[in-house]
């Protein structure tokens, strides 16, 4: 198939994957703590609302930031999607894509002039604690497989079976970063709800429908990467189960926690990502990784 | 992979339809234990099991829409005849499926 019509069908596919299972997510949680909750399709028509309604500019933004920066945050998922479902390509690049992220995070703040957007700016900036441990994860993929290329990495687990029987610790640093990005958080100190919305608190309009349609897609790179390198090959139904089960956890993890404090959030990652990081260097070094 | 993006697709837009319809045909308050409706009984079922077990891009389209539909519902609405289907639907793929 012509890549671009790929890239076009997968950027569509990570859409509309990422809005049902972000609804699914918050139908969970509803249903967790007793309430009808929404329909599962609430996020894809909020998304898709949001391009239909006025676009207001408060005065106090910085506008060219204000306004580009959520087109950065649509185009840095994109590159998420065409480095990972389409091409699959390095890992690093999408590592890249994180670093990014958090900038778009901290810059989409601080553009606002809202003090609520400025303070999530700040805790952007604390919550590097979440990348951390997805860099030590890749790091650990890396020295077991020897290779950094996400297609290497799947032949590489049909020989000799999924990753996360052989660096389960670095599988469950993936996965604190799964449920740090997934929404109501614990660890989601950017959007708490003191901050509003946080980051995306003056954002309206069509620029809240790209940060949306940011969301859903960054939510289905995050599921698909995590089950690739950590699950082997999967075919489409594998991937369906796995990404629905993820989010299952993720809601019930989300829907039983209140949200941390961000000095309690940033400690409680950093600890596990140091037990995890130590446990499986333990674990390569000590030969129980072959 | 266009045709997950069409069953996708099919199921997103059956989904909506299904909400306002549902909404259309009943205004009341959350209604916790609805009755079962045998008309989106026969369209879980029917969709489904098409969706599953077509084998054919179109029809399975067709029964994503269908499911989609029912399943999107509005909250309260469709779910037993969701689960109904999806568990028929899942029955008849093991049972054609199967070698022994």
């Amino acid at each position: 198939m012509n890549l671009m019509a790929e890239i076009i069908i997968q950027v569509i596919i990570a859409f509309l994957a990422g809005s049902l299972l972000l609804g699914l997510h918050r139908k969970i949680m509803a249903r967790v703590q007793k309430r009808p909750g929404p329909p599962i399709v609430q996020h894809l028509i909020h998304s898709l609302k949001f391009f239909f309604k006025e676009t207001a500019i408060p005065k106090t933004v910085s506008k060219v930031f204000y306004i580009g920066i959520v087109f950065i945050l649509a185009l840095i998922w994109i590159v998420g999607v065409i480095v990972g479902p389409v091409a699959h390509g390095s890992l690093l690049i999408l590592f890249g894509v994180y670093a990014v992220y958090k900038i778009v995070e901290h810059n989409s703040g601080s553009s606002s002039g809202s003090p609520y957007g400025k303070l999530s700016c700040v805790r952007a900036v604390l919550s590097a604690a979440t990348e951390l441990p997805l860099f030590a994860a890749i790091v650990f993929v890396y020295l077991v497989t020897g290779t950094m290329n996400i297609g290497e990495i799947i032949v590489y687990q049909s020989v000799h079976g999924p990753l996360i029987f052989t660096v389960p610790l670095a599988a469950l640093m993936f996965f604190m970063l799964i449920i740090t990005k997934s929404p109501y958080s614990p660890f989601a100190i950017t959007k708490d709800k003191v901050l509003i919305s946080g980051f995306e608190t003056e954002h309206f309009g069509f620029l809240r429908g790209f940060m949306n349609f940011s969301e859903a897609i960054a939510w289905y790179v995050m599921l698909w990467v995590f089950l690739t390198i950590f699950f082997g090959p999967l075919n489409a139904v594998g991937y369906l189960i796995g990404m629905i089960v993820i989010t299952f956890i993720t809601g019930f993890i989300n829907a039983t926690t209140p949200i941390f404090s961000p000095n309690h959030s940033v400690m409680t990652q950093i600890t596990i990502g140091a037990i995890c990081f130590f446990g499986t260097a333990i674990m390569i070094f000590t030969g129980v990784v072959a | 992979m266009l045709d997950y993006m069409i069953y996708i697709l099919a199921f997103a837009v059956g989904s909506i339809l299904g909400l306002l319809y549902s909404y259309k045909q009943h205004g009341e308050p959350f209604v916790a234990d609805s009755k079962l409706n045998v008309l989106a009984l026969v369209g879980a079922i029917v969709g489904w099991c098409l969706a599953f077990n077509a084998g054919n891009v179109v029809l399975s389209a067709i029964g994503f829409l269908l499911g989609g539909f029912v399943m999107g519902e509005r909250p309260g609405y469709g779910r037993k005849e969701t689960a109904i289907g999806l568990l028929l639907a899942v029955v008849l793929y093991f049972l054609l499926n199967l070698t022994v």
